[in-house]
């Protein structure tokens, strides 16, 4: 046979045999498979600091109580989990929580009071350096901010705890969330290198899903415990969370079935996907904000005036409509709209109105003396540098519009990229004079780290904003209970910060998640596309 | 190579403890988390304690992995020295016989052909050629998988079965890593063929009544492929310090995404693990090149030992 024809028969073989041989089990009726872009660092509760981690691990671990979002309330429901009832007494400093008696760990051990009691302990430890290290404000601690276990827990049953907590501290649900431990695995290791413990230690789980295998980089496979109580027959038993680093490969493979679920799809690929018959879109709506940072401090930026007329002269609307393809909202504040009854739904989005800029800087003493096109005060020309972390394409379409939209009212400004761990740093060591950056509004929202002039309790104050009214208002917000007081206090902080315009609020960005429409049962929410998903189903 | 990457890195700006600072966490775990890592010494007491550790072989617990760096590197370094060598073979082997399919007549249909096409192979983004061979292969033919190493229940397959799926799974990233590769080898063997192919001593064989096979083999190829083997030690270290593109587009495990995160995220001991590895690795590629050279022509061996 001449090479010629041995290459003609090994084509042929290979077209025949090729196709045969692709995996294309992924489109199980039991298995759902969910792009990540980048793998778990730590599916361990301790150390689970990314949002995706936190997911994953929610569906490993019980908590105490679980959250869902209430759409009509626009916040958050809490109800049941390990914990089956519960009551506050008169005061509201002591918990009395009756625990479920059915849960078992993985290995057999029932979940009790003590597993409770010892993650709270590690938890806190500084030792451990968990993620939530240093939030347990409202418990008994001792000076290195550990809990006192001995003042904060009670239990006279391995199914009963009672949890203490400092008078006037306002505690909440919320405060006694974080997933339970195994305690009688974590106890058998020196704290100090729980962080170093290898991958198979996440085994010992309760959740409704346990952790089958994990191969580093490639995928991270849940298989649901059919004896856990929030298992329901019918329900998905395979979850597969696959990653996926490049964007387009995430889109490609759920084009194909490959995988049946990715988030942060891009605008522009909307209507391609909508296309398919198959792909069904959930645009969540943000409650992540974009906004351009001013120093506070310095001159240029000291008067709310100025920043008003920033605001006024950047065409918000036309990023929105240009680069997210209306998929956002106009941000009129730090509070996202869908925190409803929070939100002031009085203010209105600032216009892009250049010419009431222009007349605000005038009134400030800037005008154009020596005809250069910048305007200029007391022999200072208004230019500055606005960086951004380079590698994102929508804030460098935002820094090229605000550019060319403050030039047009005389303000010089270059966009200068950074690296984001340069970026990262000046930011946060108050170095940046003018940037863009965003922010997500943590559930419940917190908006004492932002806003508040002590930068100890307000250190994500990054603009130095100081304000004694706004102050005023979320010490009273942070004692006060949810409710209509609270929602109040809300709506008064939003209303100062309008008129302060610390930074200047560009605009709410949607999570568009797309899957596949053999999901059923699904419900995205802003606690996270896979919430709950031990509800969801494939059809049949 | 290593005290320089550490002083090129404490001076560049970062912190690595940064990933550590959001609204929801504690300011202060930041700090505890800096000082577990050492970095609240000063510079110099880390400089000395990592030189130390140096000696010993340790480059320190990975910040992001919690783990030692030798043990990181391990995992990625394996997927890396395969995937590469596989793609060098292929790379060699192809534009070997590509070089000599296009000599046998300079200037006529093949040689034209071939010389137009590794221009347009060498000129392709591999990030472009990646995205297309998903989209014909994976998207339009559905032949291939689009990314991944392996199938999520590969271990559930059969010997053959799992062999094959790996196999399935290399083939659209080894062609992204090899078609630059095979174009620039190509390239500089058919111009040193042609080269060599006009140099007075092929004529004076054909004179002596070899045949031009014979003279292939003994002469023209050992003259051509020498230089040939200077940039191919050069680039099998750049295929082992890794393949940073093709890696991201076919979520692979290698050498170049661990080296780029470790960056990105600051994690200092990985950094400097991934660069010493790779140092190393170049420096054995450039080593086997010229002893590879030395073995085809003897001369070179004479002419150390004068």
């Amino acid at each position: 046979m001449k090479p010629k024809q041995v290459f003609f028969c090994i084509v042929l073989i290979l077209a025949i045999y090729l196709p045969s041989c692709v995996n294309n089990n992924h489109e199980k009726n039991d298995r759902i498979v969910v792009a990540i872009p980048a793998d778990a660092e730590s599916l361990n509760p301790l150390f689970a600091f990314s949002f995706q981690e936190v997911n994953i691990t929610e569906l490993l671990y019980l908590s105490l109580v679980q959250h869902e979002w209430n759409d009509s309330d626009g916040d958050v429901k809490t109800s049941p989990m390990a914990a089956k009832n519960w009551v506050w007494n008169d005061d509201s400093t002591t918990i009395t929580l009756n625990l479920r008696d059915d849960i078992n760990w993985r290995d057999g051990h029932k979940l009790t009071a003590e597993d409770v009691i010892f993650s709270f302990d590690v938890y806190s430890d500084p030792d451990v350096q968990s993620r939530f290290f240093g939030t347990f404000n409202k418990f008994y601690l001792e000076k290195d901010q550990h809990i006192d276990l001995q003042k904060s827990f009670d239990s006279d049953n391995p199914y009963t705890i009672k949890i203490h907590f400092k008078p006037h501290s306002n505690p909440g649900l919320v405060d006694i969330d974080p997933p339970i431990l195994p305690k009688h695995v974590f106890s058998n290791f020196d704290r100090k290198k729980f962080v170093q413990l290898e991958k198979g230690n996440d085994s010992v789980t309760c959740g409704p899903f346990y952790l089958s295998k994990w191969n580093p980089t490639q995928s991270i496979i849940l298989k649901a415990d059919e004896n856990s109580f929030l298992y329901k027959p019918g329900t998905v038993k395979e979850l597969i969370f696959k990653v996926i680093p490049d964007y387009n490969s995430r889109v490609t493979q759920l084009k194909n079935g490959e995988i049946d679920l990715m988030e942060n799809v891009k605008p522009d690929q909307l209507s391609d996907l909508k296309a398919l018959n198959r792909i069904k879109i959930s645009a969540v709506k943000g409650r992540e904000y974009d906004y351009a940072g001013w120093n506070n401090k310095i001159d240029l930026f000291s008067n709310p005036k100025v920043r008003n007329a920033l605001t006024y002269a950047i065409n918000r609307e036309e990023i929105l409509t240009e680069y997210l393809g209306n998929n956002g909202d106009l941000a009129v504040g730090p509070v996202a709209p869908i925190f409803k009854d929070s939100y002031n739904h009085n203010l209105k989005p600032f216009d892009y109105d250049p010419q009431k800029a222009k007349e605000l800087l005038a009134s400030d003493g800037w005008e154009d003396i020596n005809k250069d096109g910048i305007l200029e005060k007391n022999g200072v020309q208004f230019s500055f540098i606005l960086n951004y972390a380079g590698g994102n394409p929508r804030r460098e379409f935002a820094a090229t519009v605000i550019k060319n939209n403050l030039k047009a009212i005389g303000v010089d400004v270059k966009a200068e990229p950074l690296e984001q761990g340069v970026f990262m740093e000046k930011m946060f060591t108050h170095k940046l004079n003018a940037w863009l950056a965003g922010w997500s509004v943590p559930i419940p929202i917190d908006l004492k780290p932002y806003w508040y002039s002590d930068l100890k309790q307000g250190s994500f104050n990054l603009t130095s904003y100081k304000n004694s009214t706004v102050d005023e208002l979320l010490d009273k917000i942070e004692k006060s209970k949810p409710g209509s007081l609270k929602n109040e206090l809300y709506k008064q902080l939003q209303e100062i910060l309008y008129q302060d315009e610390p930074v200047s609020f560009l605009y709410w960005i949607d999570n568009n998640v797309a899957y596949n429409d053999r999901l059923e049962n699904i419900k995205i929410t802003p606690l996270g596309s896979v919430h709950h998903c031990w509800n969801w189903s494939v059809k049949n | 190579m290593v005290c320089f990457i550490f002083i090129l890195l404490r001076i560049s700006p970062g912190d690595p403890s940064l990933k550590f600072v959001s609204p929801e966490l504690n300011p202060g775990l930041a700090q505890k988390i800096k000082e577990s890592f050492g970095l609240n010494k000063p510079i110099a007491e880390q400089f000395i304690q990592f030189i130390s550790n140096i000696f010993t072989g340790n480059f320190g617990v990975s910040y992001e992995f919690r783990k030692p760096v030798a043990g990181v590197i391990k995992n990625y370094l394996y997927f890396t020295f395969v995937f590469s060598l596989i793609s060098f073979i292929i790379q060699i082997t192809i534009s070997y016989f590509l070089a000599l399919l296009s000599v046998k007549k300079i200037n006529g249909i093949v040689d034209r052909f071939l010389n137009k096409t590794s221009l347009v192979l060498y000129a392709i983004p591999s990030f472009v050629l990646g995205v297309f061979l998903i989209f014909i292969f994976s998207e339009k033919l559905k032949l291939l998988p689009a990314s991944g190493l392996m199938s999520y229940d590969s271990e559930s397959l059969s010997g053959s079965a799992r062999i094959t799926d790996y196999f399935l799974h290399m083939i659209l990233p080894v062609i992204t890593l090899s078609l630059g590769g095979i174009a620039v080898f190509y390239k500089y063997l058919r111009d040193n063929l042609d080269e060599v192919f006009n140099k007075p001593f092929v004529l004076n064989s054909y004179g002596y009544g070899l045949s031009k096979k014979e003279i292939t083999k003994k002469h023209i190829i050992p003259n051509a492929i020498s230089p040939l083997i200077s940039i191919a030690g050069v680039e099998l270290g750049i295929l082992f310090s890794g393949a940073l593109i093709t890696e991201v587009i076919f979520g692979l495990p290698g050498m170049g995404r661990l080296t780029v995160n470790a960056i990105l995220s600051r994690d200092y001991p990985l950094v400097v693990g991934c660069t010493f590895i790779s140092g190393v690795l170049i420096i054995i590629s450039n080593l086997l090149a010229d002893l590879l050279k030395a073995e085809i022509d003897k001369r070179l061996i004479a002419g150390m030992i004068n």
